[in-house]
Order: structure tokens, then sequence, then C-alpha cells
């Protein structure tokens, strides 16, 4: 993969603070802990998909050479509900199967090995019923949320004098309908979740990688019914999250529990083929967009209905409406749906771009077969379609330049050169075809608090319970601190993923930067104001008796008008102080007068197997317009993912049950992800206009949007070379044979 | 993973004299470690028989002689290979990764297993893996499954490329056992599933895969092997080609074919040879003889495409060695 570098003036661009920790094998993830006496657990799954267990036989099992305990649910573990997103299923609670590879039993034992291979000895007796595993089959039997994002599941903007959306539908000189459909996805992050738990004197200690300590350690408490100050949750490292490690699932909960029956620390570590049972996935979904326009292009009607599958006793939903053809473009007629059909399948939480990602790939998708219906440009009609305000809420943007974004990508990536015709490119046995997408996430900020401590070695740490999932959380404490407080990066010392720390709050929503760089700001404010007191109250102080106001800090030093001038390490010196503290906290304060979202533009080429049809794709660009970028490096690689596991949506990613309910790709053999070899030359560019409506930093979120409108981007490419238009996600060769 | 009793073998004769009815050989340990994890496998006793003589690379005016214990990596770079076997170091390097082909062992790779998720899934009915207790893949999700060769028992592919470019070139095998040795032709060693498909292949108990023989084939220099799969590297074919073509000025003088990701076993078109010798090699022949590719095959709901992909992947690889 080459990345083509481009780097705009403003920008940072530091090294991952913790890069060399983690590439040498010196960053201790969670299970990479082992306390004295510990013991370890290994998680049996059923093996159907919807059943109420009879009986278990586990006689064979416990007599197995070092096994601690064998818990089932005929011998569960005391766990209440908890959860930060909701309750997750309580494992062992109850006797009933609702999806296959769900946890119904918890063997501890001396080792991993004697643990699993006594798993293997419990054996299930089920009274089987009939599975329900396609959404299409469910559609009869679909059900609407009781919310979507806190609002309605269905939304509906009308102009004025419109009676509803199907009548501003039917008065469109032309419409466009489709069905699109995408594939039940996993997070599959490198590292697995694990837990390594460990009680003393009714305290828990976990070291467990999460999307926010402080919510682990809440979740794990309730489960528990102890007190939140009595655990203290551990995950300074996280080998990728992307919403799978939001939630606290069953590993952690029955090895805290374990723990604590058995007075012994317990580790835990799902397999590659519990993770993608036991936690949790992203739904597949059924999409209909109906498109209402002039023959001008100009959109007079949008309706874009979602249906995703749901686990039992589940409601999350993919609302790919909401999330993309309710705020996308000027229409002024919108309605969008969304509805759950429940099915025997693993249960479905946030994934990278919740709502966006299959909603982007439905409305892009949509645009593309309207532009060609209507003979127009399809970047060409979105810039037609640009929607100055969000139409949703009429308020108007922020910050917007997707119009930039479009041309600045236009340029950059020749679009200009493009042929007319779909299937009309040729670069000898391979068809060549570009596409293109919008891409819009929106900017949120959620609370966060962090502290600032000067110390007395003259190095500022920068510290909070925030969670670095890959992205670069660690340097952005670097690099903010050391933009606020005029101190070189090697002076700042960053610490995160520790539920002892302030209360920063979970990392999600790609509003980590935002939240947590805001906090940092403040934090570094008070943390000044409570030097420069302690600075003219101390006695042994050279500042000692001066008016504070008369004293003002600048990198790192601290001078009164007409007085002395000194660095804060010797200040705290003269004091005998090891340091000197204060938190800041950061609320979403920014005006609700307007509308906030990051922006981009995607491009992407690919190429197809005249012969065979196998798809690869051979460029792509994505320009984004994000606000302040923080740090270039680390938001370039977000970016970077994003699009690679767009392009891996479009034309690998899928998790398949059979009829049974049985998943028949629940590892990474069979769960394709792109390997270097179709991953193409990627160019990232950042637009950098700072935001300072949103927040002081001027820096919106980056963490999902590079995902957002990859698959359409893709799909519509595939369509240009091709001429042919394939609406179900992953897109493979046999959908393009003859 | 079940206990097991490990030993070391230094020699052939020490490794046969040692191994018992329910003994697996231990080579590059990619499909054998991976399979006890999963309970897939469950020997009783496993031998390690890297120390044993068997890793040599020679060729001859008799042809190619490859020791089994020797590694993919090293036998795909071969320079005798690639020059005068191109389709064997092809099919090599469309295998797996490197850091496999590192560890894999040429004898190992010809007795993988397949990669039906249901065979690996232990829970799952299976007639390979558990004889008598079904097919799950037959109603269930088959779309890589065989399309020849397939019974009412097993529709799984065998999984291996070496062995499809082996079977195009009319390859043996040497087994050892303590019977003493004896040698098999690969298109013989493979056994479709029929009502049987635990047994794979001709190995008894206990018999060991010493060398692989490639008889000499001059015009195999001019041989290609193509794979058509989900992505670029990493994984299984959803059909290959192993292709030799013999050119005698504009028109085919012979011609080997054999094909993968379609068939139980590897799978050789001895029609498809006959439909391209004798004929101008123009696209026209390789279209006309692809077709007689698809005779037998037998499709399942999910893997209707496969014919049709079979004939493409075979026009493809014979219009890449000339036209």
């Amino acid at each position: 993969m080459s990345v083509p570098n481009s780097k705009p003036r403003r920008a940072v661009s530091a090294d991952r603070v913790d890069g060399r920790a983690k590439v040498t094998g010196g960053a201790a993830y969670g299970a990479d802990r082992s306390p004295d006496r510990l013991a370890h657990g290994y998680m049996i799954v059923s093996t159907v998909a919807n059943a109420t267990i009879r009986s278990m036989d586990v006689s064979a099992a416990e007599r197995a050479p070092g096994v601690l305990a064998v818990y089932t649910p005929f011998n569960p573990l005391p766990l209440k509900p908890s959860g930060f997103l909701g309750p997750v299923r309580v494992p062992l609670a109850d006797k009933e199967v609702v999806h296959h590879g769900q946890p119904i039993g918890f063997v501890v034992a001396e080792t991993y090995e004697q643990a699993r291979a006594a798993a293997m000895l419990v054996s299930a007796d089920y009274d089987e019923r009939p599975a329900a595993v396609s959404l299409e089959a469910g559609l009869p039997g679909a059900k609407e949320p009781d919310s979507v994002d806190g609002g309605p599941a269905v939304v509906t903007v009308l102009a004025d004098g419109v009676g509803s959306i199907d009548e501003a539908l039917r008065a469109a000189e032309v419409t466009l309908a489709a069905t699109y459909t995408t594939a039940q996805q996993q997070h599959t992050p490198m590292e697995p979740h694990s837990a390594v738990t460990a009680w003393s004197g009714g305290r828990l200690t976990v070291h467990s990688s999460s999307q926010g300590a402080g919510v682990l350690a809440s979740d794990l408490a309730t489960a528990l019914e102890v007190e939140r100050g009595d655990v203290r949750a551990l995950g300074p490292y996280v080998g990728g999250a992307f919403g799978g490690k939001y939630a606290t699932y069953a590993q952690t909960r029955l090895a805290a529990a374990a723990a604590r029956k058995l007075g012994r620390p317990v580790k835990t570590v799902n397999t590659r083929e519990q993770v993608f049972t036991a936690t949790a996935t992203r739904a597949a979904t059924r999409q209909e967009v109906t498109l209402g326009a002039r023959r001008d292009g100009m959109l007079t009607a949008v309706r874009h209905d979602a249906w995703s599958g749901a686990a039992i006793g589940s409601a999350t939903v993919e609302a790919g409406g909401h999330h993309s053809s309710l705020t996308w473009y000027a229409s002024p007629n919108i309605q969008v749906g969304a509805k759950y059909v429940p099915l025997n399948v693993p249960e479905a939480t946030i994934m990278r771009a919740p709502g966006e990602a299959p909603g982007s790939f439905a409305l892009e998708c949509a645009m593309d077969e309207l532009a060609g219906e209507l003979g127009i440009d399809p970047l060409e009609l979105r810039i037609r379609n640009h929607a100055t305000t969000d139409p949703h809420s009429g308020k108007p943007w922020s910050s917007k330049h997707l119009l930039e974004c479009y041309r600045t990508g236009a340029e950059r990536f020749g679009w200009s050169r493009r042929a007319k015709e779909p299937g009309s490119t040729a670069d000898g046995d391979w068809l060549t075809g570009t596409g293109m997408a919008t891409a819009v996430f929106p900017a949120l900020r959620f609370p966060a608090t962090m502290k600032v401590r000067f110390q007395a070695d003259g190095t500022a740490a920068v510290s909070g319970s925030t969670a670095d999932l890959g992205t670069g959380m660690w340097t952005v404490l670097s690099v903010v601190g050391s933009r606020a407080l005029g101190l070189p990066a090697h002076r700042i010392k960053p610490a995160l993923g520790d539920s002892a720390l302030s209360d920063a709050g979970f990392v999600g929503g790609s509003a980590g930067t935002a939240s947590v760089g805001s906090a940092i700001l403040a934090a570094a404010g008070e943390a000044q104001k409570a030097l420069i007191k302690l600075a003219v109250e101390h006695e042994r102080s050279p500042f000692h008796g001066l008016d504070p106001d008369s004293v003002r800090y600048e990198n790192g030093r601290l001078t009164a008008d007409g007085g002395p001038s000194e660095d804060f390490d010797t200040v705290l010196a003269a004091t005998g102080r090891p340091g000197v503290e204060a938190e800041g906290s950061s609320a979403p304060d920014q005006s609700q007068d307007y509308a906030y979202a990051s922006f981009g533009a995607q491009f992407c080429e690919v190429r197809v197997n005249r012969w065979t049809s196998e798809i690869r794709v051979s460029r792509m660009l994505a320009v984004m317009d994000g606000g302040t970028v923080v740090n270039e490096k680390t938001a370039r690689s977000q970016i970077l993912g994003g699009m690679v596991w767009g392009l891996s949506s479009a034309l690998h990613e899928g998790l398949h049950f059979d009829s049974a309910g049985r998943p028949a790709n629940a590892d990474l053999a069979g769960y394709l992800i792109p390997v270097n070899a179709d991953t193409p030359a990627v160019d990232v560019h950042f637009l950098d206009h700072p935001d300072t409506r949103f927040n002081a930093l001027g820096a919106r979120g980056l963490g999902e949007i590079g995902i957002v409108g990859v698959a359409a981007a893709v799909a519509n490419a595939v369509h240009h070379a091709t001429g042919k238009r394939i609406r179900d996600l992953p897109i493979t060769l046999d959908q393009l044979l003859d | 993973m079940k206990d097991f009793d490990f030993r070391a073998a230094e020699t052939t004769e020490d490794a046969l004299a040692q191994a018992g009815a329910d003994t697996a050989y231990l080579a590059g340990g990619t499909t054998l470690v991976d399979l006890m994890k999963l309970q897939v496998m469950t020997p009783r006793q496993v031998i390690d028989i890297n120390a044993l003589p068997l890793r040599s690379v020679r060729t001859g005016d008799d042809g190619l002689r490859i020791g089994a214990l020797e590694r993919m990596a090293a036998v795909a770079g071969h320079p005798q290979v690639r020059e005068w076997y191109p389709v064997i170091s092809q099919a090599l390097l469309a295998s797996a990764s490197q850091q496999i082909r590192n560890m894999a062992s040429m004898g190992g790779n010809l007795l993988q297993r397949t990669r039906c998720g249901y065979f690996r899934d232990v829970s799952a009915p299976c007639n390979k893996r558990e004889p008598g207790s079904g097919c799950a893949a037959i109603d269930g999700v088959h779309r890589a499954h065989a399309v020849l060769g397939t019974s009412d028992s097993c529709v799984a592919t065998h999984p291996s490329d070496l062995a499809v470019a082996l079977v195009a070139l009319d390859a043996s095998v040497e087994l050892r056992s303590t019977d003493g040795p004896r040698t098999v032709p690969l298109a013989d060693f493979y056994r479709e599933p029929g009502s049987t498909p635990e047994r794979e292949n001709e190995l008894r108990p206990g018999e060991l895969v010493t060398e692989i023989v490639v008889p000499a084939l001059p015009w195999a220099a001019r041989s290609t092997y193509l794979k058509i799969r989900d992505r670029s590297s990493y994984e299984f074919a959803l059909s290959s080609a192993a292709v030799a073509l013999d050119l005698k000025g504009d028109s085919v003088a012979g011609a080997r074919i054999a094909v993968g990701g379609t068939g139980t076993k590897p799978w050789r078109l001895p029609a498809v040879e006959e439909a391209l010798t004798g004929r101008p090699a123009t696209r026209e022949t390789y279209e006309q003889a692809a077709e007689r590719a698809t005779e037998g095959m037998r499709t399942l709901p999910g893997n209707r495409f496969k014919p049709t992909l079979v004939r493409r992947t075979l026009v493809r690889a014979l219009l890449s060695l000339g036209d």
C-alpha cells in the first residue's frame, strides 16, 4: 500500500507516543497480565440457534485435570443486568438459547488449555426450535423501535402544502426506487475481547480493553452489586474496538464473578470464533430508497426505509435513512424510517459509522443511479443538491466545505477524464471504472474531564480515563497538552485507560478528540491558574505576595510584570511541592443555532476482469473537511483505516448463517477482510478549515467518516466499469458473471 | 485440544516403527495443529518427522523429485522449478501466505484437509469428520463447494493448489510403510467421497509420503496456474486452472489441464485436453474446449456460477500461454 504524501500547511504530524512500545512488545494489553494464583476461564457456547436447554452434562468436565469450577445456567454465577448502551444479555441467567454461539457455560481451570479441553467435554441437551435467520423472510414481522437516536423511528420533513412523502414522490418529474442490502459484520479487532480480574478486600481490579475504563467499571459495579469506587478498570492499550468494546460482554462479567466466587484471579480470552458470536456484530440491513427529482436533477422528495436484523430481545437498528438521507441533500421533502426484524443471530451493536455506513451505501448508490437515469454527471448531481442548511433541523451548518471536497477531489482524482458511458473503458482484459460518493458524519461532543499536573521534574502530566482504541488518543493528549501548555512534547506525560483517573467518559461517536481535547484545554487553563495561585501564596516562592493578575504563564514559565521570571519546576522546587494540578471539564456547549458535521468526498477506481469478473480496487481518494486536524499522521491513519474497511464492506465482508442459524464463516479464514494485495494506493487529503463554532480547538471528528460512502463509491465504480448495478453487499464475482 | 503422546523421530524407519493406528505425523503443522485445537483431528500420538532426511529438490532427465518435507517456499523459489515447471511454482505462490509457505511441507500440502466450514465446526454434522452424521453443507452455505466428484454424502472441495498442478503433470507420490515403499499416481491417490468421504486418499494407517515425483515434460516450461478467489491473496480458490501447452507453430500439439476449487479432488480434464490437441491455438479453440470442462458438473443453489467460472478460468489461463 503506498500512501502519497500531501501535508496541509498548519497541521502537526506527530509520531504515536505509544508506537514504539506497541511495535516492540512493550505495551502490556489486558490479557498480558498474569497475577499470582491466576486461574483461567473458558466460555462454553451454544451449538444451536433457538432452543431451551433441557440439561447439561458437566460431570466429565468437572473431573478433568485442573478444573476448579464449571458454571452453567443450572449453576450460574450471580450477575445483575447492566450496560452503558442498555443491558446486555446476562450470561447463564436463563436456559434460553437465542443464537448460535451464545455463552451457556464457563469453565475455570488451572491453565487455559485445561479449561478449554474441559469445556469441550460439556454436552448440552436442547429442546430445539426452528431458527429465524432470514431478514427477507422476517419482513412481515418487522417491528418499529421505540426510538432512534432519542427521536422517532419515522421522521418526515415536508414542504408547506405537501400532505405526505408519497404525494411528493408522485408529483416528481422523475423517480428512482431501488432496494439495497448489506451483510452482517463483525468488528474483528486484532485483540480479541479478554479480561483479567482480581479481587482484594472486596475491591475488584480488571484489566480489559474497552472504549472507556470508567464505563467498564460502572458496568461491572452494577453487575456485581458493588460500589463503583470498588471497581478499578484498566485498559491503557486497546487492540482495536470500532464500537465492539463499548459494552461489557459475557467474558468479562463471568471472569469477574468467578474470581469473586473462587477467591482467585481469573483470566479469560475469547477465541476468534467466540468474538464473532459472543460479543456483538453490525446488523444486516435491507434498505429501500426512492428518490424524486426534477429533470435537472434537483431532488424534490427522498424516502429511505431501513430494516435491520436484530438479535432476539434487542431492538438495535442500523438506521441507514436517519443517518444519511435525512440530512445530506437539499430536498424539501424527506422521510426516513427504521424497523427491525428479530432473528436468531448474535447481538448487534454499534460498529464504525453505525447507520452512516450502510445508509450511505444505499443513498449514494441511488444518487448514482439517478444521475445515470438523468444523464447528469454523478458529481454534478451532488453539487446541484448541496445542502447549505441541515434539511432536517433547518439550521445552518457551523462550517461546511463539502463543495470544496468535491472540487478538490475531482481535480486530484482526474474525474473530468471519466468516460460518460458505463462499460466503455478497459485496460487489456480488465474493465475499468470510477465512482464517487459523499461522506457525512455528525460532529458530536460528550462531557469529559481531564487533569493537568505540573510536576517538579519539569514535566506536565495530562491524564484522564479516556481510551486509545488505536486511534491515536495517547498522541492527542501529548499534542494538545503540548500546545495548551507551550511545552515540547517530550515534557508532556500522557496517561489514560484507567478508571481511577479523571472521568473523561468513553470514546466513540468520533467525539474523542473534540471532547477530550477541549477538556485538556480547560484543564491546562485551570492548572496554570493553580500554579500562579501557589506561586503568589507560598512564602518561599519568588512570586510570593504578588497580585495573581500580574503573573502570566507562558511556555512553562511564570513571569511577573517587572518582576521575576522562573520556570515552573523552579517554582515547585522553591515551594517544596511535588506538583500542582487541576481538572478541567468540557461539556457539549456549542451553540444550538448550528448543525455540526464532518464532510468528505470519496473517489475510487476499480478493475474488473473481463473473463472471471474479480473486482480489484486500484485507486482511492478521500478529501475530508473535519475542521482542525490535530495530528495529521494519526488522522490520516484513521481515514485510511476507514477507507480500507469500506472497501472490505464493499467486496469482502459478510458473516453468513445457514438456515439453522449456524455461522458459516465465523473465523478469520472464512470471514474475509482485504489483505495488502487488495489495498491500492490510497490518497487522503484534509482541507483543515477550523470549526471554532464547534469548540475552541476547531476540531470535529475524523474517527468514522473514513468508511462512509466508500462501499457506494466502489459499487458505483463497478457499475461504471461493467454497466452492471449490484445492490447487495459484498459484491462478489459471481454477481457479475453472465 | 485433547491430550496426546508426542515424540520426535530421527529416521524414517524410526517414524514408521513408532506409528500406530491413531498416529498423526507432524511436519509443518499448519493444518494439523490448527485442526487439533478445534478437535477436528484428535490423534492419540503425534510424531514429529521434521528430522527425517526428506528435504531435497532434484531435477534431471527423468524429471523432478521433491522430498516430502521440503518447504513450500523453498520449492516455489527453486530456480529450476520456476524455469521448467512454472505451474508448480505459481500454484505454490498462490497458496496461503509467505509465513505459512515457510513452514508448510510439500507432503503436508497434499494431505491438507478441506476448508468446508462444517468440517471445521465439531458441533455441525459432517460425514467426512463423523461418518454417518450427515452433511450440513448440502442445505447450508456452500458457495465455495465442489461441483465435480460430489456425492450425497459430501460436497467439500480439495483445497490444495499444488495438487492441481501436480495432477496436470502426471505426478506420483512415493509412499513408505513398514511393508515397504510403493508409488501411486497422484490422480489415483485421491478418492472421490462417494459414501465414504472420511477416506480421502489411498494412504494406509502409519504410511508416510516420502517423495513427490514429476515426470519430465519439456513443454511444461509453457505452463501456468491461475487461481480465482474472493481476495487477492491468502484465500482458497473458487476456481483454479493448471495448464501446460505444447505449441507447435500456431497449433496445439499437446495440453495438460487440471482444475481446482471445483472438485472433491484435484480434477484432470482429459476431454478438454483432447479438444485442444491438434487445433489452432486461438481463442475460439480455447472457448470450445473449455465447454467440455463442465461435463458432469453438479451444482447446488449456492454455487450455480461455478461452471461458468471454470470455463472462463480455463480460457483466461489458456490465453495467457499463447494465442
